[in-house]
């Protein structure tokens, strides 16, 4: 039987035809289709709006399923994008469209849920959608993460082997995010430290953006291949640029303005808040442009600094009110001391050494006479 | 995760570790100097040895870097005076003044005070560099700095302009990404760290002798030092 | 120490084996080396500026002339010795030892081309006293017995002699008669009780009698009780010179023990530079002083006259003809006797005296001082120098210039000689014996 396409199965849930295409035009939007540079590789550009690709795209294509992986996670991304700014969006994306599996959402519970995943995964072998959330947890033979009395490492390599492309959400998957901070006990990675069989994508932040998650998926279901990708195997569309290239307090960087404390008159006219320990200037993530909650905030116009949550390690990249240019790490201050002390003591050995040089020296000079 | 991990590193402990060497080395520099032995000056003074420390640091330090004719024969090098006392003022202004420079002294001291608006030390940075350029040049063309430059001295040059460089393209968003901008700066600060007590850049600490030495001397025989 | 000073008196090893002068200079070197050289070597920057003080790099544009140039084989002795790198640069090869034409570069550029006036040190941003710096330089030099000739002879003339021109006692006392019937003065000699013992220079006994008639007319105008020693007769230290501790300290405790055989409570400097560097800022840290016993100089006992109205002046005595002053290196800037003078010269030449730029603790140094004038070689080297100071007087026209330094007075006469010049170099003494009323 032919597979249903994601209009046919959009109908079916009583998506009208004014809905969908206003639908194709926002996930165009998010997508960034019209500035994608493989899109105008395919010369996509010349032809039909973005938002008519899409739709096409959505019409002609079989519908795919996504398999949500929860592993050491506080399901906060999952929050995030049950409350995302365009909760019909996400719905559309994730309920409409695909999400077969997903623990914290679905209704089913236990067996069933594991039934259910299992069915999923045999039936589209090779076509699924990983996305994961949360870190694996290496550590101690797995027994930090089981799910049904299964490690996670064995479940993940088991969902990874079928999918057709895995995206990492949110900066636990991502990067190890907080289960990886020092002293990591439960040997936390990030997924494409574990599955280095298949590109893993990686969308960063704590929670990552629900709009970012869900433009980066539909990117997929509507190109049929993974976005382009940076260094770190980020969307280059929303991470291609730091908190500090689009933020609204750049100006007051720029003129050297700064708030020195949460309640000053800097911090009350909104000036920068490098000095309060903001780590926009090394942050790649899209909150300053495309910001949350229908684009009415980010943390920086909040008045909070930026907390580096979608890059790696920001953990334990120092203090968070610290400053960007802060040393990280700080030894001991005996270690000053010692270093001090060490400096000190091998300056006297050579100074007494020196002073038998000079003695000898004198000595010498009045042998000669 | 390459530049993100070096900066890490570079940031952390391998900054500490510089700090660390750097201060068993200016400690190092000063037991070895200070213990070599001082002989007692016992010539009654005319005038105050104190009082002629206290003028030659005020001039030394307020006026002559950045008035060259004080002295009556300098028209020949000129350049040098000045570029050497803008590049010092340069200097100061952005490692005590600059926002990043005073966080880090805050985050080893435990208090901060205020800073310079960004364009401004920018500007001074800009005025840094040109001025290390300028004294790069001289010492290049210069007569008796030919005669007397060593291979350390193109390092100590080098050292000190590669955090000027590094930083000025870091602040100033310039051809690299900020994390790697930062990590180059950081490489280059470790290194001026560690260079330091090795070199004759550490007349930092030796200036306080030689200038002392010189105000007594003068002061002593009641001549404005 | 002092004591055995005495006694090893005649050294300066002309024979000595060649191989080890060099390692005799690097032990003289480092043997003074104390926290003061080293702090000091430590600071230097290598910037190069001290060179714009040196009169001679101005005339001459030769860069070894620069003072930082002058110490460098102090600073690698110092390195090589006792610094780990400068031990690691030696051993693999980085930097060579110093060897005898090593010596001989240094010695001609210390001795020859140095006064030791200190004013690079004025230049220097670190402020690094380099004329003590280069004057212990001297000494090793001296230690490894590569002084240049003439110097050498001077010295030796003076501690077997006792002057280094080869003024014999006998000399001295016909030129002492010559001078007290030629200006008909009165010069008491070997007076015990006296408070004053003054003690001229060989140069002033050759050269300049009328500078000794002069002072000693301003003295008994005055009224002082002073007397002249023959124990003591030599005001000139060429050990000093010579930067040799040994040999200053030879020719101090001459006149100390002259002081004290006479009981004196003060030494009078004639006009002499080096001399009153040596005898007022240095023996303390060499010999021991006689208790008491204090050491000043002729400008500012004749200041101290005419303030408290000993002798009067009268008033633009001089006021013809722009004059001008000559600030020496070891009685100015070394000395502090800066206002003095001045004071003089505005009561003798109100009008027309005129100051020559730079001037006071600044002034370039005349080119003759530190023992260069006593060295033939460096002949050329010192007029090229004093070329500097006919500059600095050409400027503002002046028709005479005065100072109250013998050793710049006879580099004045040569210079303005070798120049061709109409201008008259007196000395201040001079002008104020004439001035009294």
């Amino acid at each position: 039987m032919a597979e249903k396409t994601i209009y046919q199965h959009l109908k079916e849930e009583g998506v009208s035809r004014r809905e969908f295409m206003k639908f194709c035009g926002l996930l165009a939007g998010l997508m960034g289709v019209e500035f994608s540079p493989p899109v105008k590789a395919l010369g996509a550009v010349a032809g039909p709006s973005p938002e008519k690709m899409v739709a096409d795209a959505l019409k002609s294509k079989p519908r795919v399923p996504i398999i949500w992986l929860e592993l050491q996670d506080c399901a906060g991304c999952t929050e995030a994008i049950s409350r995302s700014w365009s909760p019909s969006l996400v719905k559309l994306v994730l309920n409409k469209i695909a999400l077969d599996y997903q623990e914290t959402l679905m209704a089913a519970a236990g067996f069933q849920a594991e039934e259910a995943k299992k069915e999923a995964m045999e039936k589209y072998k090779g076509k699924y959608v990983l996305v994961v959330e949360g870190s694996p947890a290496i550590g101690e033979d797995q027994v930090f993460c089981t799910i049904g009395g299964r490690g996670n490492i064995d479940l993940l390599n088991e969902a990874a082997e079928g999918a057709a492309a895995i995206i990492a959400t949110g900066n636990c998957a991502a990067f190890g995010g907080i289960p990886k901070a020092n002293p990591n006990p439960t040997n936390a990675r990030g997924v494409w430290e574990v599955i280095t069989s298949k590109p893993v994508l990686n969308i960063p932040g704590c929670p990552a953006i629900p709009e970012v998650t869900t433009g980066t998926i539909v990117y997929f279901l509507v190109m049929g291949k993974l976005p382009e990708m940076d260094s770190l195997n980020r969307p280059m569309t929303f991470y291609g640029h730091t908190i500090h290239d689009h933020c609204l307090r750049r100006p007051f960087y720029d003129a050297g303005k700064y708030a020195d404390s949460f309640d000053d008159d800097g911090a009350r006219a909104g000036h920068c808040l490098y000095k309060l320990g903001c780590k926009g200037p090394t942050t790649y993530n899209a909150c300053s442009s495309l910001k949350w909650y229908q684009g009415l905030s980010f943390p920086v116009q909040s008045n909070h600094p930026c907390l580096a949550c979608s890059q790696p390690n920001f953990w334990d990249g120092g203090g968070f009110y610290q400053g960007q240019s802060a040393p990280l790490n700080r030894p001991d201050l005996a270690a000053f001391g010692i270093a001090a002390g060490a400096g000190a003591a091998v300056g006297v050995a050579l100074a007494g050494a020196n002073s038998i040089n000079k003695k000898r020296a004198e000595h010498e000079s009045k042998k000669e006479k | 995760m390459a530049w993100d991990e070096l900066l890490r590193f570079l940031r952390g402990p391998m900054f500490y570790a510089a700090l660390v060497f750097f201060l068993f080395g200016m400690f190092f520099r000063l037991f070895r100097v200070v213990l070599l032995g001082w002989q007692r000056d016992r010539v009654p003074s005319k005038g105050s040895k104190i009082g002629g420390v206290v003028i030659t640091y005020l001039k030394s330090i307020l006026i002559l870097p950045f008035i060259p004719w004080v002295k009556l024969t300098f028209n020949k090098n000129a350049l040098t005076y000045v570029a050497g006392g803008v590049f010092h003022l340069s200097l100061f202004g952005i490692i005590f003044f600059g926002a990043p420079h005073m966080l880090v002294w805050k985050s080893i001291l435990g208090f901060g005070w205020p800073t310079l608006p960004a364009p401004y030390v920018d500007w001074l940075a800009a005025i840094g560099i040109i001025s290390l350029v300028a004294l790069l040049i001289n010492r290049l063309v210069h007569p008796v700095l030919k005669k007397i430059t060593r291979t350390a001295d193109w390092f100590n040059w080098t050292i000190v302009f590669l955090p000027f460089i590094t930083g000025y393209v870091m602040s100033r968003h310039l051809w690299f990404e900020y994390q790697a901008a930062f990590s180059l700066h950081m490489i280059a600060v470790d290194l001026l760290l560690i260079w330091i007590p090795l070199s004759r850049i550490s007349h930092f600490m030796l200036y306080f002798f030689s200038r002392t030495i010189h105000g007594a001397q003068f002061g002593k025989r009641a001549v404005t030092p | 120490m002092n004591a055995e000073s005495a006694v090893s008196a005649n050294v300066v090893e002309t024979g000595k084996a060649k191989s080890t002068r060099s390692e005799t200079a690097v032990n003289a070197l480092i043997r003074e080396t104390g926290g003061w050289v080293a702090s000091q070597l430590e600071a230097c920057t290598r910037c190069g500026l001290c060179a714009d003080g040196c009169h001679y790099y101005q005339a001459t544009g030769e860069p070894s002339y620069s003072p930082v140039w002058k110490i460098e084989i102090l600073r690698r002795a110092y390195e090589q010795r006792f610094t780990l790198g400068g031990r690691l640069r030696l051993a693999v090869g980085l930097e060579k030892p110093i060897t005898d034409e090593d010596l001989e570069h240094w010695s001609k550029i210390v001795f020859e081309a140095c006064t030791v006036c200190n004013k690079c040190s004025l230049v220097c941003p670190m402020g690094i006293d380099l004329g003590p710096i280069i004057h212990r330089v001297r000494g090793a030099l001296t230690a490894a017995g590569v002084t240049p000739k003439d110097l050498h002879d001077a010295v030796q003339k003076q501690i077997e002699i006792g002057s280094p021109l080869g003024l014999t006692l006998d000399r001295y006392q016909e030129r002492l008669e010559w001078i007290t019937d030629e200006w008909e003065v009165d010069i008491p000699m070997n007076k015990k009780g006296a408070d004053t013992l003054v003690a001229f220079t060989s140069i002033e006994m050759m050269k300049f009698p009328s500078t000794i008639a002069a002072i000693a007319t301003i003295l008994n105008k005055a009224g002082e009780n002073w007397t002249i020693s023959t124990k003591g007769r030599e005001m000139v230290n060429f050990g000093f010179f010579e930067g040799s501790d040994e040999h200053t300290r030879l020719f101090l405790s001459r006149l100390f023990d002259a002081a004290k055989e006479l009981g004196v409570k003060r030494i009078m400097v004639s006009e002499c530079g080096h001399a009153y560097d040596a005898l007022r800022w240095t023996a303390a840290n060499l010999v021991q002083v006689p208790k008491g016993l204090t050491v000043t100089h002729i400008i500012a006992v004749m200041t101290d006259y005419i303030r408290s109205g000993r002798i009067k002046l009268k008033k633009g005595a001089y006021d013809n003809g722009t004059i001008t002053f000559h600030d020496a290196c070891k009685i100015q800037r070394r000395g502090s006797h800066i206002k003095e003078p001045r004071e003089i010269l505005k009561m003798l030449a109100p009008n027309s005296f005129k100051e020559l730029t730079p001037n006071r603790e600044q002034s370039i140094c005349c080119g003759g001082g530190g023992g260069v004038i006593s060295i033939k070689e460096a002949d050329p080297l010192r007029f090229a120098a004093f070329g500097l100071k006919m500059d600095q007087m050409n400027k503002i026209g002046a028709k005479t210039v005065c100072m109250v330094c013998s050793n710049c007075l006879l580099q004045f006469n040569d210079g303005l000689d070798y120049y061709k010049s109409d201008i008259k170099a007196r000395s201040l003494s001079d002008l104020v014996s004439k001035a009294m009323e």
